[in-house]
């Protein structure tokens, strides 16, 4: 019974996982980059959605393409002012680069904001629950898993059926042949920067409704997304979709076993433990992930 | 033998660096005595110890050129094995600095042994991961103290077999003498065949392979050497705190700050990691101290801190001795 509301559950928290891993896929499958400031931008699109809903009293839910659109013009910014200088270096600066990256976000963010823990307290769907039959759900996390669903197709959508999403494979397969077929190789970067950074700002509007914003939560969701991303396979949308799902739904079975075996060594608080641990046994034993087609 | 006179042998160095070298030598060993304050005292002692992290730091990340963000966990196993062996046992930290080294040993050859079956981004990731599992297992441990973190007991009089003085000189003197081992050992370190051997991966693994080196078992001696360095380091930072808890020696800005100033200082070189940690940490401590200190200005340090990161990345990856080198070429 637990079981099954945790299975539940869990679905909602992956389908969420899910979008915030994908803009990570999206923009590793493109650049062969791996961003630690994707946490970040999830942080700032929380902050976002609070301060409209505490400043002028717009409920989370409408404000939403706020985050969306604040998230892809970070994006695109850190691609053109800070990522086009960093590739020009080896593979050390480009990690350090982005983790510096990370660093000014999450500290700037301290600065602004102080290293209080903000939740919104009024809202639409905030506070309010779904019962069917012996199974409650939230409001706020059910719309998060539906609205995750729904701009993940969107995303899905757009790179596997529209002009631009083929280009954008393209530079993916091969940067030098895409450019000789005249697809603007940078252009299509500052794309894929645009969609991680919308995703992943979508994903931390509808996070807040339920979760708290605080300047360093995007480490624990950027640890999330790349044990997402490894499972499913760098570069991998289809893959990210799915591990996304499973991993939500470790998160949130672990405990309930803990529960079930009576051992308080499997207590909640390792519940993220797993999540790192699954990330190192899925790249030394399964590099390529589920659906990875990148080496 | 043979050994001995590479680890003291600078003549490959340019006139120039052997007398920055000996003038610092000399400053270093006169430090105590020019009548500086506590505060800078400490900045000293903490700017040996990076320096100690850095070197190590630097066998794997600089010459072997994997990017490695999880130092901190053998930081913490070091000053974990101290700490714990001298509450329950009460062991002298002369047998328990050993034990931690021995230990930070085996666990790098357990976790290194699966680590570099990989390559790049994702053996990156995987460093921060196995870090922070362990964290994750200290802060919840109850036996070893759990988040709340362990106090030495603090001894009446100074005990130099479990490394007690009142005094800050002596831990000064203690770490330079640490520091100084480190440098040795890393002089000839880079003159060894494992050290060519790492170069030489670095620059091309094929290659490397297809001259019949063994890839994986080389990165992993490195990385176990790394790994003593930093333990030692954590021991030190046992007696020296007299508290540790999860936070202070196993957190992840901890791994950064370590490749950090290697890699600010200019990775690859022995004299790298010293010239990055002679930056960053009074930077770091003294951003720390003047913002900090005023209420409304939190955060600010690191964003200082973390713009530099930046900076360096996009356009000197090769860090300041990057620079100076370039200077140098110029010049003649």
């Amino acid at each position: 019974m637990f079981l099954i509301d945790a299975l539940l559950q869990g679905i909602l928290m992956g389908l969420l996982f899910a979008l915030v891993a994908l803009g990570l896929t999206v923009i590793f499958g493109v650049m062969d980059i791996v961003n630690f400031a994707h946490g970040e931008f999830l942080m700032l699109g929380m902050y976002t959605i609070y301060w409209i809903n505490k400043l002028f009293g717009i409920d989370p839910l409408l404000a939403l393409p706020a985050s969306t659109l604040l998230g892809a013009l970070l994006g695109v910014a850190s691609y053109y002012w800070f990522i086009k200088y960093l590739l020009r270096g080896p593979a050390i600066a480009q990690l350090f680069g982005t983790f510096g990256l990370m660093l000014f976000l999450q500290y700037t963010a301290m600065f602004l904001f102080s290293a209080d823990y903000r939740m919104i307290d009024k809202g639409l769907l905030v506070g309010k629950s779904l019962s069917v039959g012996p199974f409650v759900f939230d409001w706020t996390k059910l719309a998060a898993g539906i609205l995750s669903l729904i701009a993940f197709a969107f995303v899905y959508y757009f790179i596997n059926k529209t002009k631009t999403g083929k280009a954008l494979q393209a530079t993916a397969l091969n940067k030098e042949a895409a450019s000789y077929m005249g697809i603007k190789t940078e252009r299509m970067n500052a794309i894929a920067w645009a969609i991680g950074g919308a995703t992943v700002g979508t994903a931390g509007g509808l996070l807040v409704n339920f979760y708290y914003a605080y300047p360093m939560v995007g480490i624990l969701f950027v640890m999330i997304a790349f044990a997402c991303v490894a499972l499913g396979g760098f570069g991998s949308i289809k893959g990210v979709f799915f591990a996304g799902l499973l991993i939500g739904i470790l998160e949130m079975t672990f405990p309930v076993f803990g529960q079930i075996i009576g051992s308080d060594f499997l207590g909640p608080h390792f519940k993220f433990t797993v999540v790192y641990l699954a990330y190192f046994i899925i790249v030394v034993v399964r590099p390529q992930g589920l659906f990875g087609w990148k080496n | 033998m043979e050994k001995l006179k590479d680890a003291f042998d600078f003549s490959d160095f340019s006139k120039a660096e052997r007398l920055c070298l000996a003038i610092f030598s000399v400053f270093l060993l006169a430090f105590p005595w020019i009548g500086a304050g506590s505060f800078v005292k400490t900045v000293m002692i903490q700017f040996l110890l990076f320096s100690m992290f850095g070197m190590g730091w630097n066998t794997i990340g600089g010459y072997g050129g994997q990017v490695e963000l999880g130092k901190a966990q053998y930081v913490g196993i070091g000053s974990y094995t101290v700490a714990l062996m001298m509450v329950w046992w009460q062991i002298p930290f002369w047998i328990s600095m050993p034990i931690g080294i021995l230990i930070a040993l085996g666990y790098s050859f357990i976790i290194g042994y699966p680590l570099f079956r990989l390559k790049g981004h994702y053996f990156a990731i995987a460093t921060i991961c196995t870090s922070l599992v362990l964290k994750d297992i200290f802060d919840n441990w109850n036996l070893v103290g759990a988040a709340k973190g362990i106090e030495l007991p603090i001894h009446e009089h100074p005990d130099f077999l479990y490394m007690q003085f009142k005094s800050d000189t002596y831990y000064y003197y203690f770490i330079m003498v640490l520091f100084y081992i480190a440098l040795f050992y890393m002089n000839w370190f880079r003159k060894s065949k494992l050290g060519y051997q790492l170069r030489m991966i670095k620059d091309d693994e094929d290659a490397a392979e297809s001259l019949g080196i063994d890839i994986r078992w080389c990165k992993i001696k490195a990385y176990s050497i790394a790994s003593a360095f930093v333990a030692v380091g954590g021991g030190f930072m046992a007696v020296y705190n007299l508290y540790i808890d999860p936070a202070s020696v196993m957190e992840l800005s901890l791994s950064i700050k370590i490749a950090l100033m290697a890699m600010l200082g200019g990775a690859a070189s022995l004299w790298g990691p010293i010239i990055g940690a002679a930056f960053l940490v009074p930077l770091d401590r003294f951003l720390g101290s003047w913002l900090g200190g005023h209420g409304g200005l939190i955060g600010l340090d690191f964003m200082i801190y973390a713009m530099l990161i930046m900076v360096v990345s996009a356009y000197q990856p090769r860090g300041i001795w990057g620079i100076i080198e370039q200077l140098r070429h110029k010049g003649s």
